[in-house]
């Protein structure tokens, strides 16, 4: 495993993603969506808007999936807009975990407006 | 407290912090020196995505434009993502002046809407609020009893706002930034609610202070690196969106309309004189959560809208002196807040020049500024200052007696004075 994908991996995890490889689980009612981009830095999916990714499909459901070419993980920030440039999509959605809240008592809670539960598929 | 443990953490992941708070700061500070290029760049690159760009000099100016394009989209609901620019105008007051409602649909934002109060904390603006307190205000949306267990009431909150996201006919959100060169506006929430105002609506209405741009997507990567980690911790927040223009062809959700209306509002006042850097705030709250005043006094001791030191500093220049004359002594001068700000503003020494101004603009209280012209006289003379300090033995017993002294003793024993000056000992 590069040292890219690994980096990614645990800084997904840490963010709230259950990462899995190869294979996609099978969850009722979840909503997949093909990831243009993953960050190691920040362990983050990146999902452009366009004619088959509608900007609000990560956010609706209760669980989300995301598919990720392992080629596709960049270090960070810097290297995703250098690769998107003046190319920008109508929105670009960098996803770093599950919607979450603190604004009840400092409480972390999961699952405010976006998904509860959200996956990673790594591609090779 | 929870933040603050949660900002070291997020920090070790970086390998040259400092370095990096002096990059950010020299962007902000050649955007603010240089901010009429950057907004007509701006402004180009937005108009040539197919939005619209609206400059707004006062909160009225704002506020009417906001209101007029709701009027022609038809709207009778605007569901809000959380904007302390949108607070400084009340534009929700403006809304509903015209007819419109207006729903706050931050987490924190929607409970403080559903008390009718405003927030104390930029962050975290429900910080004062229990559950319990929650579960009373969610109970009367429900009509029936809401259990204060947090994921109940995450879950009623997602339950009232998604038919708030649905039927909203207009987005209304703020913008960390603007980016010059792409005319793109980046919006980090946690909730996802920035999200879904931004992609189910058919206009989306975005407010964004006139000193909020970066002049490239490079200079964006810096700041989001610096923005999450100082406001709650985190190397990012679950979403960072950054959007370009409106709907395009072949896309099936998103606005149809994107308006960026840029806001003014009393930031002209700081350009090119001696707190020009005030510009350079990024709204990350990092400077409340270390500050000693802050933390005793609560945010809504700073009035309305913004609170902490950087409300300190920015409100009097806002809004003129004489209308925010506490302000500037709502500070130990620790310089913590200094210390904690990512983009390096001398917050504290910025406080101190507030309180030279309220002096010689004579905004201090004539009793004010002649019992501290004496007592500089008095203490810049060898004689003068010794009769005062053997004055002070005697009159001590009467401080506590006397104006405010007998306040001050209400709950307190004065310190007794020692028999001998220091300088008296042998």
């Amino acid at each position: 495993m590069s040292s890219l994908v690994e980096r990614f991996l645990v800084n997904a995890e840490a963010a709230g993603f259950v990462v899995h490889r190869g294979e996609a689980p099978e969850i009722e009612g979840a909503e997949r969506s093909t990831a243009s981009y993953g960050l190691a830095d920040t362990g983050s999916v990146v999902l452009a808007a366009g004619p088959d990714e509608p900007r609000a499909r990560h956010l609706l459901p209760d669980v989300h999936v995301s598919l990720l070419s392992e080629e596709r993980i960049l270090p960070g920030l810097a290297e995703l807009f250098a690769a998107v440039g003046f190319d920008l999509p109508s929105a670009l959605a960098i996803v770093t975990g599950p919607s979450r809240s603190a604004d009840i008592e400092q409480r972390l809670v999961v699952g405010v407006h976006g998904p509860r539960e959200v996956h990673v598929v790594l591609l090779p | 407290m929870r933040m603050l443990e949660g900002r070291t953490n997020a920090w070790a992941g970086l390998e040259d912090v400092e370095a990096l708070r002096e990059r950010a700061r020299k962007i902000r500070q050649r955007t603010i020196s240089d901010l009429d290029r950057y907004l007509a760049e701006f402004t180009a690159a937005v108009e040539a995505r197919g939005a619209k760009v609206r400059f707004a000099r006062t909160a009225e100016e704002a506020n009417a434009y906001i209101v007029d394009t709701c009027r022609r989209a038809g709207a009778e609901l605007v569901a809000k993502s959380k904007s302390m620019a949108s607070e400084e105008i009340r534009v929700n007051e403006a809304l509903q002046a015209a007819g419109i409602r207006a729903v706050e649909c931050d987490l924190g934002e929607y409970i403080l809407q559903l008390a009718n109060e405003h927030p104390i904390h930029i962050i975290l603006p429900a910080i004062e609020k229990t559950a319990a307190d929650v579960a009373e205000l969610f109970s009367v949306v429900e009509g029936e009893p809401v259990s204060p267990q947090l994921e109940e009431l995450a879950a009623a909150a997602r339950r009232q706002l998604r038919k708030v996201f649905f039927s909203a006919d207009v987005g209304l959100t703020g913008a960390n930034f603007g980016v010059a060169q792409t005319g793109s506006i980046c919006l980090v929430t946690n909730e996802g609610n920035g999200g879904l105002v931004t992609s189910l609506p058919k206009v989306h209405i975005a407010l964004l202070g006139m000193e909020r741009l970066v002049p490239t997507l490079d200079d964006l990567a810096v700041l989001l690196q610096l923005l999450p980690r100082s406001a709650t911790g985190q190397k990012l927040t679950s979403y960072t969106r950054i959007i370009s223009g409106p709907r395009r062809e072949g896309e099936s959700d998103g606005p149809e309309e994107l308006h960026i209306v840029i806001l003014d509002n009393g930031r002209s006042n700081l350009r090119g004189g001696r707190y020009e850097e005030m510009l350079s705030c990024i709204r990350c709250g990092a400077c409340l959560n270390v500050c000693p005043v802050y933390r005793k006094a609560g945010g809504g001791a700073y009035g309305p809208v913004y609170s902490g030191p950087m409300a300190a500093v920015l409100v009097p220049l806002l809004v003129g002196l004489e209308r925010a004359p506490a302000l500037p002594h709502a500070s130990s001068l620790c310089g913590a807040c200094t210390a904690a700000c990512p983009v390096k503003i001398p917050l504290h020494e910025l406080l101190l020049e507030l309180r030279k101004d309220l002096v010689e603009e004579r905004v201090a209280s004539a009793r004010e500024r002649l019992g501290f012209t004496l007592w500089s006289l008095a203490w810049s003379r060898p004689f003068l200052y010794r009769l005062s300090t053997s004055l002070a033995r005697l009159a001590a017993p009467l401080a506590g007696r006397l104006g405010p002294g007998l306040v001050w003793t209400r709950g307190r024993d004065l310190p007794a004075f020692a028999r001998r000056r220091f300088r008296d000992l042998p």
